[in-house]
């Protein structure tokens, strides 16, 4: 059957910004799908909110609109676009939820647009429990012993029938949001009530509870035609229990026999089938009764999800890809397997490695929420590792998490204790370190078995582990001189890295490293090929290993002949808090920039998210950690004219140094310059000498040191340690007391480390400004003015494009700043400079020569691809040569990035915004105002805006002289003003008609039933200082757990205003990037 | 083997092995380490890609006189359950692998796979690139190979596996037959597959199976559809099977150089057209050596659970467990009406193109339809005569290791002996779903 004819344009709903449960593979999964519909000569219409994607590329789609995915927003691009269908499968749970909406209220009949690739019918039958399990028992397939509870009264008579523990989901929540396990009957009441909030059809599903089960999830394909393939299986590494997304998981299935296998393939066959999914992936997950074999399934998700990411780059098939194709009407075995080039897309990958899945977590952000893993995502990236055994692979997924770690243990990091006792708890409670314990435990002569009754995790993998611990123990103390040639290759089949054989055997990575070369224990390196090399493949992408003896060398090694210059570029590893999908889009950028500059581009990342490992991206992929160890191996195999160490953000910035040591030439900026620009002191040397201003500053390593630091500046002071990057440990502290606070905890945690005390510079503006430079000029990308102020992470905090308040006198000091600093940093490339402007002066707070997390949007806001340009610059191209438009010219549209917070993950974590950044994600809004930008950011976010009810107004004393105008506004939109104490004395004073309410300190009915009780839409509450564990807080909490819409400073207070405003005066129209000016 | 290597792999859960070679005629050589009986064996060395299945192929009688790589690094990993066994005991020459397992991890593993091989007898090296093997196998074609744990020279293991006899035209079907006949039925079924397995349908059909080395999985197919089995040793004369008046004769798989099984084909040529016909593997083999057809070696056989195969009566792909050498050239059945120029004759996926299944006008046995093709490289994998009632695929529908997408085929056959014209008209799904319990 080949493609359809009857359809020409195509309306494809990305998955908005990145949070938890939704990050950026779905990124992936629609550029692919974008490419391959334009490929088949589709039109290509694209919604998404998310500036950082590569699939919002203006060149991926006819039409591309960065706007809020709502039903609203979607129908008047529906309206603008005439698209004859819509593909909702690849943008993840919003996209289909969205597509649900529409076709559900009519609006998809009403335009004549075909949902294709998947109906509404299989939708519901897939997400709709009851349903599904309706489907299941026709199937005679096995679910859990549950019903549904739409009540507290609803679930207690459920578990009266099915006992506790039971495992409680409310329906339609991403990543499972809001669901969890229930031990007590009091864990009951609390989730269940939660959930029924959460759930938009107020509906929880109660479960028996098959945890400490084995869970395993099929990746399915399937065409019109009724062919269906399994491309991977999975099976985690936790048990039942830990979420999927929160677990280690591996590929293929490894402890399943060849009946009990074919019998769960069997069972994902009939399921896509039965509920009805007509075409393209889906996963479905079991879980298995590991001393009996009884298979239940979990769940079905129809359409493509972060484990066919995962699944894509595990095998080398491209899920979305054929997706998209059989989405259009092709099938299976009319595509070609893309790896190999001539076999059929209709097949089964077949592979002859292990691949090891590893999340990343990020609880040091939240202080207070519970790190405990549960049913209920928490993990914001994640690495894949692939290894010829589970052991190698293993090592590596470990040491890519990129979190201080080298491996499974003895990495310097953590002094085992040689004690046997007190590892019961640490391996009976599932968290982000128990991998780790189980190491620990294992060395201190816990056995596989006792560690498996301990963790329910299965023995082939404990066995495993096991194993490994003993390698290293074998070695420890012996000394590197010892080791032959066979002793390193045991290692490394281990899976352990050059830094955890350094520590054992006493001595450095690099002499470890040097003897390994010597010994001429090197890696080979292997084709991900979906085949196990039973045919020949023609696509580039690899993984590395150490084989065994090979006595006549006869093995495939990647080419490494090439007639172009060579540019290696490192990515940014795991997504994690600070530093994200950004990073990816600009080394995909320069990926691209150099291919077109006549390069051979290589790609060295290890995170299965991203676009940049997608195999197609760039000429060369290398799937493996961004280590010193592993970088250089692949240098040594490739041999590149250069490395691109500055746009996948400070994962290969750290590694520039040492790479440049070992001679490896480095493109684009260096590393002494790097050195200047993070140096404090040289940065301040050269800022004295150009005359720039910053704000006074000072370290400390005690608590007097710090005293006389802030008698010297005064407070307020910002001070963060010295040892961490991207705003970790970083606080604003007020007075004596809190700073004698924060000097001691900083002590507790390093005690070796100075501390760093800069001159807080109270309500000033915080601007952005992000440029590129060449050595003879500077590009002035962007200017980003903040909407919150100075002491809020840039990264946490909006900004507009181009600037709505500052003068024109003002932009030009800063263009003139950028000028000086980028030429005498030595900068070739990007570089990002923070300001902050307090009273008309200017200060540069920082300046970092490389890829900053504003890049992509900056690009987005102005047309030009920053990445790409920074990319040339480094390959020796001059700024003056590739015919820009001036970098002063006026834009005639505002464009707004708004971060999107994850607290309502991390419950019992305060929700004030601070110098440590917080956000997952980030919404753009593009509108000719700033007020309908900024509203379209909101929108995006939250899905709504009040429009009218009751604000409820609270603020610290500091922001009492400005919040009377701010509420006059939501007085005139109509909105009944609320609050307490001081506030209401302020308003009352001011002449604003508002409600005194009871504090949550006072009696009830207070403020925080209120908010209980749905009577609160909106709520401004800004916090004082650090850690306040007052009224506000409690408030705050309410409001991420009630779904209150909430501002915590003045300026998105009145950002607020001003953008409900906007949007009570006129509908806001739709913009498509491609009617914008675009370069290049 | 320096002190601190031992030391380390002391360690592990590996017991003391003894270095191994694998050595192959070219004189490609692996050092590894023994990972299940001591001693030498030659054979002829070929892959297999199965991700899970390793006892189900080292028990597989159809890898007679071969050492079998597995391309999956990691091999052991949840032991070992008789019951998933193909034969009583293994057949093939020698087990290659990267990675053995020895602390299995599964509810029905009673022993690990090197503890089986072991007491089998069977020779294994392992920490051996096999991705490297594979490669070489591939570029150039497969060959013989000895394993040796005794001796350890690379020449003299060299000059071994050239001596060493090819199995092209050795009848190797002899050394796996049964010697006598015997029943299988429902109470032969393997215990511990039941709570995956639907219940084997009432006995409804007797048929007589030639066994030239048949899987276990066959039987059990065969029973579950409702056949009581008679199993017949490979060169039983036809008169004899006919003689018992079965409603069906299956030919089974076996190993080797189908040529040289001139012992039971030239039975098959007095059963096509008396009686209704089923071959796997070797037994299509056989039906196309006595229809006249020409069988080739390929040059390194399909071996594995993955291979798309079309069914171009309904244009339906089943993924196909495969484990065979040699590979029947379909236009050597007879002319062919309206046959594409082709490129390479032996590449039949023009007629995947064309949506029609073509038919050879056969001298003997009148048309012979090609039902089946290898989407991967053209071959042919499937015939279904048109004037008589015999069918046979060149793949293995009771899986065994592999999916079981093809478990329609053994419904055919009782549709086949049922007399019905549209045998082969089923829906696969429904079928495949049927032969399973959740």
């Amino acid at each position: 059957m080949p493609k359809r004819t009857d359809i020409r344009t195509i309306l494809v709903i990305g998955s908005g910004p990145i949070v938890i449960g939704q990050a950026c593979e779905f990124d992936y999964s629609g550029a692919q799908a974008c490419k391959v519909l334009r490929e088949e000569g589709y039109r290509v219409v694209l919604v998404n909110s998310n500036p950082a994607t590569i699939m919002t590329d203006p060149g991926l789609a006819d039409r591309t609109y960065v706007e809020p995915i709502t039903a609203e927003f979607v129908e008047k691009i529906i309206r603008e676009e005439s698209p004859d269908a819509l593909l909702p499968t690849l943008g993840g749970q919003t996209a289909l939820n969205v597509a649900v909406e529409l076709a559900e209220s009519g609006v998809l009949e009403r335009y004549g647009v075909e949902m294709i690739g998947c109906s509404l019918e299989a939708i519901q039958r897939g997400e709709n429990r009851k349903l599904f399990n309706e489907c299941m028992e026709e199937l005679g397939i096995e679910t859990a012993r549950s019903g549904y509870a739409y009540s507290v009264e609803d679930a207690l008579a459920i578990v009266a029938e099915i006992g506790l523990p039971a495992v409680l989901r409310p329906s339609f929540t991403l990543g499972g949001a809001g669901g969890g396990i229930a031990y007590s009957e009091e864990d009951l009441v609390r989730i269940v009530s939660q959930g029924v909030e959460l759930s938009p059809i107020s509906e929880v599903l109660v479960e028996e509870s098959i945890e400490g089960w084995k869970e395993y999830e099929m990746e399915v394909v399937r065409d019109r035609a009724g062919n269906g393939i399994i491309v991977c299986s999975i099976e985690n590494f936790d048990p039942m229990g830990v979420h999927t997304g929160d677990s280690i998981t591996v590929a293929p299935a490894q402890t399943l026999s060849d009946v009990e296998y074919q019998r769960m393939r069997t069972a994902s066959l009939a399921v896509l089938e039965k509920v009805g999914v007509q075409t393209g992936g889906s996963n479905v997950q079991f879980a298995v009764n590991p001393s009996d074999g009884r298979m239940v399934i979990i769940e079905m998700n129809p359409r493509v999800s972060r484990s066919s990411a995962l699944a894509s780059k595990a095998t080398g098939f491209p899920i979305a890809k054929v997706a998209a194709r059989l989405a259009v009407g092709y099938t299976l075995p009319e595509i070609v397997n893309d790896i190999t080039g001539s076999t059929s897309a209709c097949f089964e990958p077949s592979i002859d490695y292990c691949v090891v899945k590893a999340p990343r977590f990020a609880f040091e952000k939240f202080k207070d929420s519970d790190d405990t893993l549960s049913t209920r995502m928490k993990a914001v990236g994640e690495v894949m590792a692939i290894g010829r055994t589970f052991e190698e692979a293993l090592g590596k997924a470990l040491r890519s998490l990129e979190n201080g770690r080298y491996g499974l243990g003895v990495d310097g990091f953590v002094r085992a204790a040689e004690i046997k006792e007190g590892y019961e708890t640490l391996l009976a409670r599932p968290t982000s370190d128990r991998i780790v314990f189980i190491g620990c435990a294992l060395r201190c002569g816990w056995t596989p078995e006792e560690v498996h009754e301990a963790t329910g995790i299965d023995l082939f993998f404990l066995n495993r582990m096991a194993d490994v611990v003993a390698v290293q123990e074998a070695l420890r103390g012996a000394r590197v001189d010892d080791m032959d040639a066979e002793s390193f290759r045991i290692a490394k089949r281990y899976g352990l890295s050059d830094v955890q054989i350094g520590f054992l055997t006493n001595s450095s990575e690099i002499v470890v490293r040097t003897r390994r070369k010597a010994l001429g224990v090197v890696p080979t390196f292997n084709a991900v090929d979906t085949c196990a090399a039973e045919f020949g493949s023609s696509t580039a992408y690899f993984y590395k290993t150490y084989e065994g003896e090979n006595l006549n060398g006869c093995r495939e090694s990647p080419d490494a002949h090439s007639s172009k210059p060579k540019a290696l570029i490192l990515g940014a590893g795991p997504n994690r808090i600070g530093q994200g999908i950004e990073f990816d889009y600009c080394c995909v950028h320069a990926s691209y920039a150099l291919q077109e500059a006549g390069y051979e581009t290589i790609m060295v990342n290890c995170n299965p998210e991203t676009v940049s490992t997608d195999y197609d991206t760039s000429d060369k992929l290398y799937f493996e950690p961004l280590t010193f160890e592993d970088v250089m191996d692949i240098v040594d195999v490739e041999r590149p004219d250069g490395v691109v160490t500055t746009l996948g953000g400070q994962t290969p910035l750290k590694l520039a140094r040492a790479l440049e040591e070992a001679g490896v030439p480095i493109m684009g900026t260096g590393a002494d310059a790097i050195d200047l620009a993070e140096d404090r002191d040289r940065f301040a040397d050269m800022l004295d000498g150009l005359g720039i201003a910053y704000p006074p500053a000072g370290d400390a390593n005690t608590l007097d040191e710090a005293v006389r630091v802030a008698d010297r500046v005064g407070f307020p002071l910002l001070v963060r340690p010295s040892y961490v990057l991207g705003g970790r440990g970083m606080a604003i502290v007020y007075d004596a007391k809190q700073l004698r606070r924060y000097m001691g905890e900083a002590a507790k945690i390093s005690p070796d480390h100075p501390v760093y005390l800069d001159k807080f510079l109270e309500s000033a503006v915080e601007v952005d400004l992000d440029c590129v430079c060449d050595g003879d000029d500077v590009y002035i990308g962007g200017v980003l003015e903040h909407i919150e102020e100075a002491g809020i992470h840039s990264g946490d905090s909006a900004c507009c494009v181009p600037p709505f308040s500052l003068s024109d006198s003002l932009v030009a000091q800063l263009r003139n700043i950028a000028w000086r600093l980028a030429l005498s940093i030595g900068v070739r490339g990007l570089l990002n400079i923070q300001f902050a402007v307090k009273d008309q002066l200017v200060y540069v707070i920082e300046a970092n020569p490389r890829a900053s997390r504003t890049v992509p949007f900056v690009s987005k806001a102005t047309g030009v691809p920053l990445a790409k340009v920074a990319a040339r610059v480094m390959a020796g191209e001059q700024l003056a040569d590739m015919g820009l438009p001036p970098d002063d010219r006026d834009l005639s549209y505002r464009a707004v990035k708004e971060a999107v917070m994850p607290f309502g993950r991390f419950p019992g974590s305060d929700v004030v915004l601070g110098p440590e950044m917080k956000s997952t994600g980030e919404v753009m809004g593009i509108a000719p105002t700033f007020p309908a930008a900024y509203a379209k950011t909101q929108l995006a976010i939250s899905y709504e805006l009040p429009k009218a009810g009751t604000v409820f107004i609270s603020v610290a004393d500091r922001d009492k002289r400005s919040i009377a105008a701010i509420a006059r506004d939501f007085h005139h939109l109509g909105f009944t003003v609320l609050s307490t104490g001081g506030t209401a004395k302020t308003l009352e004073a001011s002449g604003v008609p508002c409600r005194r309410v009871n504090k949550v300190s006072e009696e009830h009915p207070n403020i925080a039933d209120m908010i209980a009780d749905g009577q609160v839409d909106l709520m401004i509450n800004t916090p004082f200082g650090h850690g306040s564990r007052g009224d506000g807080h409690v408030l705050r909490l309410a409001a991420v757990r009630y779904g209150v819409t909430y501002a915590t400073t003045i300026a998105a207070a009145q950002a607020l205003a001003a953008a409900m405003e906007s949007v009570r005066d006129g509908a806001l129209g739709v913009i498509a990037l491609q009617d914008l000016p675009q370069w290049g | 083997m320096g002190i601190l290597a031992d030391k380390m792999r002391a360690a592990t859960s590996k017991p003391p092995a003894g270095d191994a070679l694998l050595v192959l005629e070219d004189g490609t050589a692996f050092r590894g380490k023994s990972c299940g009986a001591p001693g030498e064996v030659l054979g002829e060395v070929c892959f297999n890609t199965s991700v899970e299945g390793y006892l189900e192929v080292v028990s597989d009688p159809s890898y007679a006189g071969q050492i079998v790589a597995m391309t999956y690094p990691q091999i052991g990993n949840y032991g070992v359950n008789l019951d998933d066994a193909q034969a009583t005991h293994p057949a093939l020459r020698g087990l290659v692998v990267r990675d053995m397992c020895y602390t299995p991890s599964n509810w029905r593993s009673s022993e690990s796979l090197p503890e089986y091989l072991w007491r089998e007898g069977l020779i294994a090296i392992e920490d051996v690139d096999t991705r490297a093997l594979v490669q070489h196998v591939r570029d150039h074609g497969a060959m013989s190979a000895v394993i040796s744990t005794e001796d350890l020279s690379v020449e003299s293991l060299v000059a071994k596996a050239r001596a060493a006899e090819p199995i092209v035209g050795v009848n190797l079907v002899r050394t796996v037959s049964c010697a006598e006949p015997r029943e299988f039925g429902a109470a032969d079924l393997a215990g511990s597959k039941a709570f995956a397995m639907a219940p084997p349908a009432d006995e409804r059909y007797r048929v007589v199976a030639y066994d030239c080395g048949i899987k276990r999985s066959i039987l059990e197919g065969l029973v579950r559809a409702g056949c009581q089995v008679t199993l017949v040793p490979w060169d039983t004369p036809a008169e004899k099977v006919l003689a018992m008046a079965p409603d069906g004769v299956f030919l089974s798989n076996g190993p080797g150089d189908p040529s040289a099984v001139a012992g039971t084909y030239e039975q098959v040529e007095k059963l096509l057209g008396e009686v209704p016909l089923f071959g796997i593997c070797l037994g299509h083999q056989m039906i196309c050596k006595a229809a006249g057809g020409t069988v080739e070696k390929l040059k390194f056989g399909h071996h594995g659970g993955n291979q798309p195969v079309i069914n171009l009566l309904t244009g339906r792909v089943e993924i196909t467990a495969q484990n065979h050498g040699f590979n029947l050239v379909f236009p050597s059945l007879g002319a062919v009406e309206g046959a594409p120029a082709l490129a390479d004759p032996s590449d039949l996926r023009s007629w995947v193109d064309t949506g029609a299944a073509p038919i050879a006008a056969n001298a003997r046995y009148g048309g012979i339809r090609l039902t089946h093709v290898n989407l991967n490289d053209g071959t042919a994998e499937g015939i279904a005569f048109t004037d008589i009632p015999a069918f046979s695929v060149q793949y293995h529908p009771e899986a065994c290791p592999g999916p079981t997408d093809s478990h329609y085929l053994f419904t055919a056959f009782t549709r086949l002996m049922d007399g019905k014209a549209d045998y082969l008209d089923i829906d696969i799904a429904k079928d495949r779903l049927e032969g399973w319990r959740f």
